[in-house]
């Protein structure tokens, strides 16, 4: 059992290009740590320094206690599933699995009997004298899983490992590797930009853009409390309804849109006021009016969504805006709603900088 | 309907074009040699196959009788063989290395190896010969085979598959333990037996085909290879007709062996 602590992790590429910029971060033993961001944001290269596959070019990686700055990846004790698994394709599944426990020298009956363990655990034990390309994309992610496991790493690592799978093999998986993270109580690092993904199997989400962790703390307490527009925005599928505004007389407003209930902000700049489709209720008030252009049953729950009445840019375009609402709520297309929310649910952040204040 | 009679008749002119002249050689071995001189060359079996082919297989040849077709057939697998291991051994090592060790100069070294292309060996003659004599290597086998390794075909060749695989494989390997070596014994080769078979067989052809360095580098009756004897036997009689047909029998039947892996792998299946 080991805990990660990276203190001011930076990455520099030798062309100049800067990837990661300072991260701090304490990761706990036996939790799992979700980075979450969009491509290209330096979470894969994060984790991929923790491995040991990416040069660190300031600050220390440690894990449990040790910098392992220094240390090749094959002794850091960690193991890592690809997004694309890299299963060794002339290697059959008990090849695959069994190689980094012989390159450690370990006796082949005691190989043999933690393979086929591990192999029952993740049900390819019918599978193991088969070659990758003979499994289904379950089957291989499966394979991918059982060859870290069976190195009983200090530390997991997961590279999108679902993002190769189709829509219901994913949330089955999803939920498999939580449940087997639970059971084996291994501290693990887990990459994604699906946002679902990183919510549902978070213990910590840390969001992560442009080389940097915007915040990082329990899903739940992100989805409520986000430091960020970013974060606000990246979160919560539906997406946060973002209404620009601008803080005057006492009242938040652009357009005929006018709010009470906010105070202390800014007057000079541009500001965004952010609402989460579920925190808006239909009739409550008339804070705001949406005139419904599409609505979307999802069975349990129905999205409308809508231009938001009273507010156009510049360009003349109107802000969309979307309500979640029971199975029932159905209202004609181009019928116009009132919906109201409570301000202590609603964030406002500044536009230029994406900092929250309020 | 028409259209697949145009198609065979194309397939078939272009297998004729290939395959005539080496039924004239075949089919003239069988002839005697005042038949050749008569009326040319011969599409037809003739009767003195035997003969023809036991006096060839029993030829001595040179200033002291010291070159016979048994040598000459040992000095050709000799060179064959040994060009194409050491082709294969050092492409994929070449390759292995640019791919892997991404070194700041590897780009620059892979298109150096790839230039020497640019040269073949007759036109690197006489700088080769004076390497390969300051070697002291005139006159052995090692001194027909190494200049004739600097081929970067063969480095190219795995060089674009290396560069199909998924980097992964490396980055697996490594967190599974692996180091450089273990990853060429346990990946490389593995993965890349069917496409160095095909190597294999293209470079044992270019070695056993030989014939104007080996005339440059060897004067020793003992040296010489199957190619070069041909020099002895005449060209239109009946026995030079059999020691052709002996000379492309090797290549031939290697063709035969390693015809799955090879054709997989030029063309580009798997």
């Amino acid at each position: 059992m080991a805990g990660v602590e990276l203190t001011t992790v930076r990455k520099t590429y030798p062309n100049g290009a800067e990837a990661i910029f300072g991260v701090d971060m304490k990761i706990n033993d036996g939790e799992l740590v979700v980075f979450v961001g969009p491509s290209g944001c330096g979470k894969s290269t994060l984790l991929r320094m923790v491995a040991g596959l990416e040069s660190i070019t300031s600050g220390t990686i440690e894990i449990d206690g040790k910098v392992v700055n220094d240390v090749s990846p094959s002794e850091r004790d960690v193991a890592m599933v690809f997004q694309n698994y890299a299963l060794y394709p002339h290697m059959s599944v008990r090849g695959n699995m069994s190689y980094g426990l012989k390159n450690r020298n370990i006796p082949k009956a005691e190989i043999d009997q933690i393979v086929e363990k591990t192999a029952k655990t993740l049900r390819i034990y019918d599978y193991l004298d088969r070659q990758p390309n003979q499994l289904s994309g379950g089957q291989r992610q499966r394979v991918a899983m059982g060859r870290a496991i069976v190195r009983n790493p200090k530390v997991f690592l997961f590279d999108e490992p679902l993002s190769n799978l189709d829509a219901k093999l994913r949330v089955q998986m999803r939920i498999e590797i939580k449940r087997l993270q639970r059971s084996m109580n291994v501290t693990s690092i887990y990459v994604t930009h699906d946002q679902t993904e990183a919510m549902t199997l978070a213990d910590r989400l840390a969001v992560i853009n442009e080389g940097r962790v915007e915040q990082m703390g329990a899903p739940m307490e992100l989805y409520s409390n986000p430091a960020s527009l970013f974060v606000a925005s990246f979160i919560g599928a539906p997406q946060i309804n973002l209404i620009p505004v601008r803080f005057e007389a006492g009242k938040l407003g652009n357009g005929s849109l006018s709010l009470s209930g906010f105070s202390d902000l800014p007057t000079d700049t541009d500001l965004v006021l952010g609402v989460r489709p579920d925190a808006l209720e239909l009739g409550k008030s008339d804070q705001l009016k949406m005139n419904v252009e599409l609505i979307e049953q999802h069975g349990g729950e129905n999205l409308l969504y809508g231009a938001l009445a009273g507010v156009v840019d510049k360009d003349g375009n109107s802000t969309e805006i979307c309500l979640k609402s029971g199975q029932e709520t159905l209202p004609a297309i181009n019928e116009v709603l009132e919906l109201g929310f409570d301000v202590s649910q609603a964030f406002v952040f500044r536009k230029d900088t994406g900092e929250r204040l309020q | 309907m028409i259209r697949s009679v145009i198609n065979h008749t194309i397939l078939l002119a272009g297998l004729a074009f290939l395959l005539v002249p080496i039924a004239l050689i075949f089919f003239s071995s069988t002839h005697d040699t005042s038949t050749l001189t008569r009326q040319g060359l011969q599409l037809f079996p003739g009767s003195s196959a035997v003969q023809n082919y036991h006096d060839i297989l029993f030829l001595e040849a040179g200033f002291a009788d010291g070159i016979t077709t048994l040598s000459m057939l040992k000095n050709s697998f000799i060179v064959g063989f040994g060009v194409a291991f050491l082709t294969t051994l050092f492409s994929l090592l070449s390759a292995f290395g640019i791919v892997y060790f991404r070194h700041q100069w590897s780009g620059f070294l892979f298109w150096l190896i790839f230039a020497t292309l640019l040269f073949p060996l007759e036109s690197r003659f006489i700088t080769t010969f004076k390497v390969t004599t300051d070697l002291g290597l005139i006159n052995t086998h090692m001194g027909i085979i190494l200049p004739t390794l600097a081929a970067a075909l063969g480095t190219f060749f795995f060089r674009q598959f290396f560069l199909t695989l998924p980097e992964e494989y490396a980055e697996a390997a490594i967190l599974d333990g692996a180091g450089p070596w273990k990853f060429f014994k346990d990946f490389i080769l593995p993965l890349s037996w069917a496409r160095a078979g095909a190597v294999f067989v293209v470079s044992f052809m270019i070695g056993w085909n030989q014939y104007l360095w080996p005339v440059m580098i060897s004067t020793d009756e003992s040296m010489y290879t199957l190619i070069r004897g041909i020099q002895f036997v005449g060209q239109e009689t009946g026995s030079g007709m059999a020691f052709v047909i002996i000379s492309i029998l090797p290549p031939f039947l290697m063709i035969l062996g390693f015809q799955r892996w090879f054709f997989n792998d030029l063309s580009g299946g798997q």
